[in-house]
C-alpha cells in the first residue's frame, strides 16, 4: 500500500487520474480519424501526451512505447527555444530534428501550451510518423531528409505558411502534409478542451495538484515493483546484424543494477557510433530503456515522469546509443529500440527467471517502397511493417505476428494496398517453423509477398535477426532467421539481404533495391524466442501445432522429441524414447 | 391482437405486450421470468404464460435474443471451415497485428473464430478493378471441397481477396463445394458485406457461417413451440441496427443479431423521443455488471460501420453505436497498486454477488455502497432482505486504508462508478462530436435510476428522463420497432471524376435489393421508406464518415451537395474539415424501413398513461439517506401512486417495481402525463 503524499481527496484523485488517461485517448482518436498519411491512419504510428507546467510527462497514449520518454525531450527542446513567457494560447511549435528534441526525422512533434484564466495548466504534445520527409538511406543525417529545429508552426493561431511550403517541397508525399498537420492540431485542441473542462469543474489548482499526485502514483508503483526484484547486477548483450554499410554486427551491452527500490541501466561497453543509420539519440535510448522495464515494473501505471525518478540511466557518449551530429539515426526507433528491449529482458531473465518472457522477434521490419503506375507513370510511395512473433511465457505460448513492444502499429491491408498503389499483395500468412521452440514456444512470424506492377523500389528497409533469429530463455531455443528475398518473374527466389541459405552475406538494412515490373519483394519475419526446454513441452500441444502447420512434423521430432503417427496423433512410446535419447545427447 | 415484445437477458426474460384496442387493464401486460439458459425458448414460452397471454391473442411477436452473441463469445458453435485466397489463410488470426495491452508481457490474443486447421486456401485472384489476375484453380478447389466433406462440416465461409468488387470467384467456389456437399450452408463474403478491407469482411463472413446452425436451430425450435401452442403469429427478431426482421430472414443473416438485446432499449428511446418531441437523447441501461450508452439523434440511434466483437475482430454490419463498460451494481471497489480507489470492471456477478446479498461475497460493490448510504431499499424491492452489516464491513476493508469513513468511502465508490459511466457517455457523444450538454439522459435498467442524477452531472447533462417501463425497456422497445435492412456496396470513386449516373445506378440497384428483402419480410411496397447514405472520406484517409444522400436521379449539382454535406459531417465528427481536400465515395448504403401494423404512438401512450387520479398520497415511508456526508430523512414515494404534474424536490426516493430513483438534495423531479419522471438540476431549468 502506498504512502503517496495527498493534498486532494482520493475520490477526486481517481477521477482526475482517469480524466488524464481519457484526454490522451481522445487526442489519439482525433488524430487517427482525421489524419491523411496511411502510416498514421492505417498503421497507428503516433503518440499523444500531456505535460504539467514543469514539462513533466503526465500521461500518454500510447500506441508507440518508443515515444514514451522521447516526447519529454521534444517538449523540453520546444520550451527551451520558445520560453513559456513568450508563448500564448494559440501557439504551436513543430520539430523533428534528431539532435534537437527528435529521434528520427519522420517523427514530427507538435507542442502546444494550455492556459486557463491566464495561468499555465500544462502542455499537449502530439507526435506522428509521417510517410515521408525526404528521408534517404545515408551515412550522414543530412541525407535523412528535412530536419526542423523547434519552430513556430502557428503563432497566435496564424499559420506559418512558408514553413508548410518548405515541408511540402521536401516530401515525396506533399499531398499528406497539410492533412496531417491539421489532424495533429485537432489532437492538441482536444487536450485543451479536456483540460479546460477539468479546470472548470475542479479549479486549475486542483488539476495541477492532481498532476503532481499522478506522478507520485506512478513512482510509488515503480518503487514497489523494483523492490520485488532481487538485488543484484544482471548483464546481457544483443546486436543489430549490421549498420547497412559494413558487414559487422553492432553490439550493445546492458548492465542492470537492482538495489532496493532503484534500478540502474548502464550501456557502457556498447559499440561506438555506427556508420549506417541505426544510431539511437539519447532520447530514443532512454525511451527504449523505460518502456522495456515497464513491462515488468508497472504495466498498468500511467506512463509518466514518475517512473523516471527510480531509474538511473548511464548512456556513454559517442556510442551508437548516444551519438552526436552528424550520425544518421533513421533506424533508431526500430532497429536499436527492439535490441535494447531484448537485451534488458535477457538480463532480467537472470533476476526473475520465473516471471520473464522470452524476447520477441525484436524487429518491426519497417520498409518504405515505391511503385510506378505502369499506365500513367505516376510514382506511388507506401510503407508497411510486417511483424514477427512474441516470446514464450512461463505459462503459455507467445503471440503470433504481433507488432514489437516498441510500437503497436497495424499492417497495411492487402485490399487497401491494391486499391491505392500499383502493387499486388500476394501473401500475408504465418510461417511454419519460424517460432523459437520451448516448453512454451514463441509465436510465429509472417511471410509477406508484394508484387510490383510497374518499376518498384525498396527505398528503405530496416531489419535484423537475419543471422540467427531471436534468443530463448531458460533453455528455450532461438527462432528462425529472417529472410529478405526477391521473387523473379519466373518464380525464383534470391536473397537480397542478410545471411543467404548459401552462407553469403549482404547488409540487411536495405536501400535503393530496385525491382522490375512483375517481380516481388518477399520478406519472412521470425517468431519469438522459446521459454524453457522444448523436450518438456506437452506432446499434445506439439501435435496441435503440427495439425495447424505452425510446427512441421520434422521439427516436432528434432526439437521437441515428439513422434507423431500418420494421422498426427502422439506416439507416446516412441516420444518417450526419442526424448530420453535427446536428453542424453545434450 | 397483442403486439408482444420479449427480451431474453442473461438473468431474466422480460415481456411487454399491449393492445391499443383492448379495455383498461387488458391493454398492457408485462412479465419477468427467469431465463432458461439451456434452451431460452422455454423461458420465452414461460413469459407468455406468466403474462397470461393465450397464443390466439398474439398478433405479432418481436423477440430480442443474445443467443448468437453468447455462442460467439463462448465459441460454442460447430466450427465452420473457411476457404480463402492462397496467401491469406491467417487474416482471421493475425488481425491487424496489434496487441490489446501495450505493456502486458503475458497477454494472449482471442482464440480465432475458426482455427487454423479449418482455414483452407485455393489459388485465385481478382484485381482491385475486378479483372481476373488468376482464375480459380478448379482442381484445387475440388480437392478442398473433398477435404471439407471428409471433415463432415456443413458450414462453410468463403472469403476471397478483392471480392468486394465482384463475387464471381466466390460463387464459383460455392458451386464446387455444393457438388461435394449438397446440403452445405455457405456464407460468401461478397454477399455478406461486400466492403473493402479484408479483415472485417472475413470476420463478418466467419460469424455468419458460425451462427447459421446456432441461430437457425434456435429459431426453428421456438417457431415449433409457438405453433404447437397454437400461435401462427409472425415472429420478428430484433436486429443490431435497431430494426427487426422476420425469423426466416434472421436465419439467413444471423450476424445481424449481435446487439439484438440492447437494441430494444434504443427502440424504446426512439419511441420516447418521438412521443415527447425530444430530439437528442442518450439512452443508458445499467444492470448488475454493465453500463450501456447509445446516443439518439432525431429519434434514431447513431450507427457505427464497424463493431469490435473482440480485439481485432471487426464486425462490419451497420450497428447501433452502443458502448458497454463494466460498471453496474455488482462492480467491485478495490485499491490498486498505486493506492487509488478503483471501481470495476470486475463484478461480483450474481454469485456470490454483493456482500449485502449474504451469499459469501466479501468484496465491496456499488450495491453495498448504495445500501450503506440508505439509497437502496433494504429488501431489494421485496426480493430478499439485504445485510447492512455485511455491506458496511466490506466497505470498511477499503475505507480504512484510504483514511476515509465508511460513508465517505461509499459515496466515493458511487462517484467513481458514475464518472466511469459518464466516460462511456463521452465515447458516444464527445468522441463523435456531439455535446452531452445538449442531451436528455434516459435511464433504463435495475440500477439506472439509482445513479442517473450523478452520472448526468458528471457528464454535464441537465435533464434526465426515467419512464415507467424502465425495468422492461428492451421488451417494450421491441414492440415499437419497424422492419429495417441496411444494404451496402463498395463504390470507390473520387468525387471529381464521378459519373452521377453510375452513382444513381448503384443506389437504385441497392434499393431494389432492399425492397426485395423487405417484401420477403412481409412489407408491401407502399409501406416502404428508403434512405440513402454514403460512407465518404478525404482521399488518403481510410476512415469514412456517413453522409446523407438525396433520393432520385443524382446529377452533378447533387454530387456537389453531397460533398458539401460530407465536409459538414466530417467537421462534426472529428472537429476538422477542409474543402480544398479531394473527397471520395467508398461505400454506398441504402436503409429500408417498413412497418406492418404501425403502432400509433398516441395509442401506446394512452395505454401507458396515468389512469384515474390517485387520491392516496404517494409517500409510503421515510428513510435515512446520506448525501455529501450529511444525513437526511427523506420521503420514499411509490411510483404507482404518482400523479401527472406532481413535483418532488430532492432529497427523495421514488420506488419503481424493479428499481429505485434517487433524487439528491439539489435535484427536482416532475411527473409528466405518461408517468415519466423528468429530473432537472433545479426547478425552472428547462
Amino acid at each position: 500500500m502506498t504512502q503517496r503524499q495527498r493534498q486532494i481527496d482520493p475520490i477526486t484523485f481517481e477521477v482526475l487520474r482517469r480524466s488524464f488517461e481519457y484526454t490522451c485517448e481522445r487526442m489519439s482518436l482525433v488524430l487517427q480519424k482525421a489524419s491523411f498519411s496511411p502510416i498514421i491512419y492505417d498503421m497507428v504510428d503516433y503518440s499523444n501526451a500531456i505535460f504539467d507546467p514543469n514539462v513533466d510527462l503526465i500521461g500518454q497514449t500510447a500506441n508507440c512505447p518508443v515515444h514514451i520518454a522521447a516526447m519529454h525531450f521534444s517538449a523540453h527542446a520546444s520550451i527551451e527555444r520558445f520560453p513559456i513567457e513568450e508563448l500564448g494560447p494559440d501557439d504551436v511549435i513543430i520539430l523533428n530534428d534528431p539532435y534537437n528534441g527528435g529521434t528520427h526525422t519522420p517523427d514530427v512533434t507538435m507542442t502546444m501550451p494550455i492556459f486557463y484564466d491566464g495561468t499555465l495548466l500544462g502542455f499537449a504534445v502530439s507526435r506522428a510518423h509521417w510517410t515521408d520527409v525526404g528521408s534517404g538511406f545515408d551515412t550522414h543525417i543530412a541525407g535523412e531528409g528535412l530536419r526542423l529545429p523547434p519552430m513556430m508552426l502557428y503563432k497566435e493561431g496564424k499559420t506559418n505558411t512558408d514553413l508548410i511550403n518548405i515541408i511540402k517541397n521536401s516530401s515525396r508525399t506533399p499531398q499528406y502534409v497539410e492533412g496531417d498537420i491539421q489532424a495533429q492540431l485537432g489532437a492538441l485542441r482536444a487536450a485543451r478542451d479536456e483540460f479546460t473542462r477539468l479546470a472548470d469543474k475542479y479549479g486549475a489548482d486542483i488539476v495541477r495538484q492532481g498532476m503532481r499526485e499522478v506522478l507520485d502514483y506512478t513512482q510509488q508503483m515503480t518503487k514497489e515493483a523494483i523492490s520485488r526484484i532481487p538485488d543484484g547486477v544482471y548483464e546481457a548483450s544483443d546486436y543489430v546484424d549490421s549498420d547497412g554499410f559494413t558487414d559487422d554486427p553492432v553490439r550493445l551491452h546492458v548492465k542492470l543494477t537492482v538495489a532496493g527500490d532503484r534500478i540502474g541501466v548502464d550501456f557502457t561497453g556498447s559499440d561506438p557510433v555506427a556508420i549506417g543509420p541505426i544510431n539511437s539519440p539519447y532520447a530514443n535510448t532512454a525511451s527504449a530503456a523505460y518502456y522495456s522495464l515497464k513491462f515488468f515494473l508497472n504495466p498498468d501505471a500511467p506512463p509518466n515522469a514518475g517512473m523516471y525518478r527510480q531509474v538511473d540511466l548511464t548512456i556513454p557518449e559517442n556510442t551508437w546509443l548516444n551519438p552526436r551530429w552528424p550520425a544518421p539515426t533513421l533506424g533508431c526507433t526500430t532497429a536499436a529500440s527492439s535490441k535494447i528491449t531484448a537485451a534488458i529482458w535477457m538480463a532480467l531473465s537472470q533476476a526473475i527467471p520465473d516471471r520473464i518472457v522470452a524476447p520477441t522477434c525484436a524487429e518491426c521490419n519497417w520498409f518504405v517502397a515505391s511503385s510506378t503506375d505502369p499506365a500513367t507513370g505516376e510514382l506511388h510511395v507506401f510503407t508497411d511493417l510486417p511483424a514477427g512473433g512474441w516470446g514464450g511465457t512461463p505459462t503459455h505460448d507467445g503471440m503470433h505476428v504481433t507488432m514489437d513492444p516498441l510500437g503497436n502499429c497495424q499492417n497495411l491491408p492487402a485490399e487497401i494496398a491494391e486499391l491505392l498503389f500499383p502493387v499486388r499483395y500476394n501473401s500475408y500468412e504465418m510461417r511454419t517453423d519460424s517460432a523459437g521452440a520451448g516448453r512454451y514456444r514463441g509465436g510465429a512470424g509472417v511471410r509477406l509477398e508484394v508484387e510490383f506492377l510497374g518499376r518498384g523500389e525498396i527505398i528503405w528497409m530496416e531489419c535484423s535477426r537475419t543471422r540467427e533469429g531471436s534468443p530463448g530463455v531458460n533453455g528455450g531455443l532461438h527462432s528462425a532467421r529472417q529472410r529478405q528475398l526477391r521473387k523473379t518473374r519466373d518464380g525464383l527466389l534470391e536473397s537480397i539481404g542478410g545471411l543467404a541459405d548459401d552462407g553469403t552475406w549482404r547488409p540487411q538494412m536495405l536501400g535503393g533495391i530496385h525491382f522490375q515490373p512483375g517481380e516481388s519483394f518477399v520478406f519472412e519475419s521470425t517468431g519469438g524466442g522459446g521459454w524453457g526446454d522444448p523436450l518438456t513441452r506437452d506432446p499434445q500441444l506439439v501435435a496441435q501445432d503440427v495439425r495447424d502447420d505452425i510446427v512441421s512434423k520434422e521439427q516436432a521430432y528434432l526439437l521437441y522429441g515428439v513422434v507423431l503417427t500418420a494421422d498426427l496423433a502422439v506416439d507416446q512410446l516412441a516420444t518417450r524414447a526419442r526424448r530420453a535419447k535427446a536428453r542424453n545427447e545434450s | 391482437m397483442l403486439r408482444v415484445g420479449i427480451d431474453v437477458g442473461g438473468t431474466f426474460t422480460d415481456l411487454f405486450a399491449w393492445d391499443a384496442r383492448a379495455d383498461g387493464s387488458a391493454r398492457v401486460r408485462t412479465a419477468k421470468v427467469l431465463t432458461t439458459p439451456a434452451d431460452p425458448a422455454i423461458g420465452v414460452m414461460n413469459a407468455l404464460s406468466a403474462a397470461g397471454i393465450a397464443p390466439a391473442e398474439i398478433g405479432t411477436i418481436i423477440h430480442g435474443t443474445t443467443i448468437g452473441t453468447n455462442a460467439l463469445i463462448e465459441r460454442k458453435y460447430p466450427e465452420p471451415v473457411m476457404v480463402t485466397t492462397a496467401g491469406f489463410r491467417d487474416t482471421l488470426e493475425i488481425g491487424r497485428q496489434r496487441r490489446r495491452h501495450l505493456y502486458d508481457p503475458y497477454q494472449v490474443k482471442s482464440r480465432p473464430l475458426i482455427s487454423r486447421r479449418n482455414r483452407l486456401t485455393v489459388s485465385e485472384k481478382l484485381g482491385s478493378d475486378g479483372t481476373t489476375v488468376k482464375p480459380l484453380d478448379r482442381d484445387e478447389a475440388r480437392r478442398v471441397a473433398e477435404h471439407i466433406a471428409s471433415l463432415g462440416t456443413k458450414n462453410v465461409a468463403i472469403a476471397f481477396i478483392n471480392s468486394y468488387v465482384d463475387g464471381r470467384h466466390e460463387r464459383e467456389m460455392r458451386e464446387i463445394v455444393l457438388e461435394a456437399i449438397p446440403d452445405a450452408r455457405i456464407a460468401l463474403s461478397s454477399e455478406t458485406r461486400p466492403k473493402i478491407r479484408e479483415l472485417g469482411r472475413f470476420v463478418t463472413t466467419a460469424i455468419r457461417a458460425a451462427l447459421f446452425p446456432v441461430v437457425g436451430d434456435y429459431l426453428t425450435r421456438l417457431e415449433g413451440l409457438l405453433a404447437a401452442a397454437g400461435s401462427n403469429a409472425p415472429l420478428f427478431i430484433v436486429k443490431s441496427n435497431g430494426g427487426m426482421m422476420r425469423s426466416a430472414t434472421a436465419k439467413e443473416r444471423p450476424e445481424e443479431l449481435i446487439e439484438s438485446g440492447p437494441a430494444g432499449g434504443v427502440a424504446a428511446g426512439s419511441f420516447l423521443s418521438n412521443l415527447l418531441d425530444t430530439k437528442s437523447m442518450i439512452i443508458t441501461d445499467v444492470g448488475g455488471t454493465s453500463f450501456e450508452a447509445c446516443l439518439m439523434e432525431n429519434g434514431r440511434g447513431l450507427v457505427i460501420d464497424e463493431y469490435e466483437l473482440e480485439w481485432e475482430m471487426p464486425l462490419i454490419t451497420p450497428m447501433l453505436d452502443i458502448r458497454s463498460i463494466g460498471a453496474g451494481g455488482g462492480s467491485i471497489a478495490w485499491i490498486d497498486q498505486g493506492g487509488s480507489l478503483r471501481v470495476g470492471p470486475q463484478s461480483a456477478g450474481a454469485d456470490p454477488g454483493p456482500a449485502c446479498y449474504g451469499r459469501g461475497g466479501t468484496r465491496p460493490t456499488v450495491t453495498d455502497a448504495n445500501l450503506v448510504l440508505g439509497r437502496l431499499n433494504t429488501t431489494l424491492s421485496g426480493k430478499f432482505q439485504l445485510d447492512y452489516e455485511a455491506a458496511a464491513a466490506a466497505i470498511r476493508t477499503i475505507a480504512e486504508p484510504l483514511g476515509l469513513s465508511i460513508l465517505d468511502c461509499a459515496e466515493g465508490i458511487i462517484e467513481i462508478v458514475c464518472e466511469n459511466m459518464a466516460g462511456a457517455i463521452r465515447m458516444v457523444s464527445t468522441d463523435r462530436g456531439r455535446d452531452p450538454r445538449d442531451q436528455t439522459l434516459v435511464a433504463f435498467g435495475g440500477a439506472g435510476g439509482l445513479h442517473a442524477y450523478t452520472v448526468a452531472r458528471a457528464a454535464g447533462i441537465n435533464r434526465i428522463l426515467i419512464p415507467p417501463f424502465a425495468g422492461v425497456a428492451c421488451a417494450f422497445g421491441a414492440t415499437t420497432m419497424e422492419v429495417r435492412h441496411d444494404l451496402e456496396a463498395t463504390l470507390y470513386a473520387p468525387v471529381e471524376n464521378l459519373d452521377p449516373n453510375a452513382l444513381t445506378h448503384s443506389f437504385t440497384k441497392l434499393e431494389q435489393e432492399c425492397c426485395h428483402l423487405l417484401e420477403k419480410d412481409g412489407i408491401t411496397p407502399e409501406q416502404i421508406t428508403l434512405e440513402r447514405s454514403a460512407l465518404m472520406r478525404y482521399i488518403g484517409q481510410s476512415y469514412e464518415v456517413a453522409t446523407p444522400v438525396p433520393g432520385g436521379n443524382l446529377d452533378t449539382a447533387a454530387v456537389a451537395e453531397i460533398a458539401a454535406a460530407f465536409h459538414r459531417e466530417h467537421k462534426r465528427e472529428y472537429g476538422v474539415s477542409s474543402e480544398s481536400f479531394p473527397v471520395a465515395f467508398v461505400t454506398l448504403r441504402v436503409t429500408g424501413y417498413g412497418q406492418i401494423t404501425k403502432p400509433e404512438a398516441g395509442d401506446l401512450a394512452a395505454a401507458l398513461g396515468q389512469g384515474d387520479r390517485n387520491e392516496t398520497p404517494s409517500v409510503k415511508e421515510r428513510r435515512r439517506v446520506y448525501f455529501s456526508g450529511q444525513k437526511y430523512e427523506v420521503d420514499v414515494h411509490d411510483a404507482a401512486r404518482l400523479n401527472t404534474g406532481q413535483r418532488i424536490h430532492g432529497p427523495a426516493i421514488i420506488e419503481q417495481p424493479d428499481s429505485e430513483v434517487v433524487l439528491p438534495p439539489d435535484a427536482f423531479a416532475q411527473i409528466d402525463q405518461y408517468g415519466n419522471i423528468i429530473i432537472t438540476g433545479e426547478e425552472g431549468v428547462r
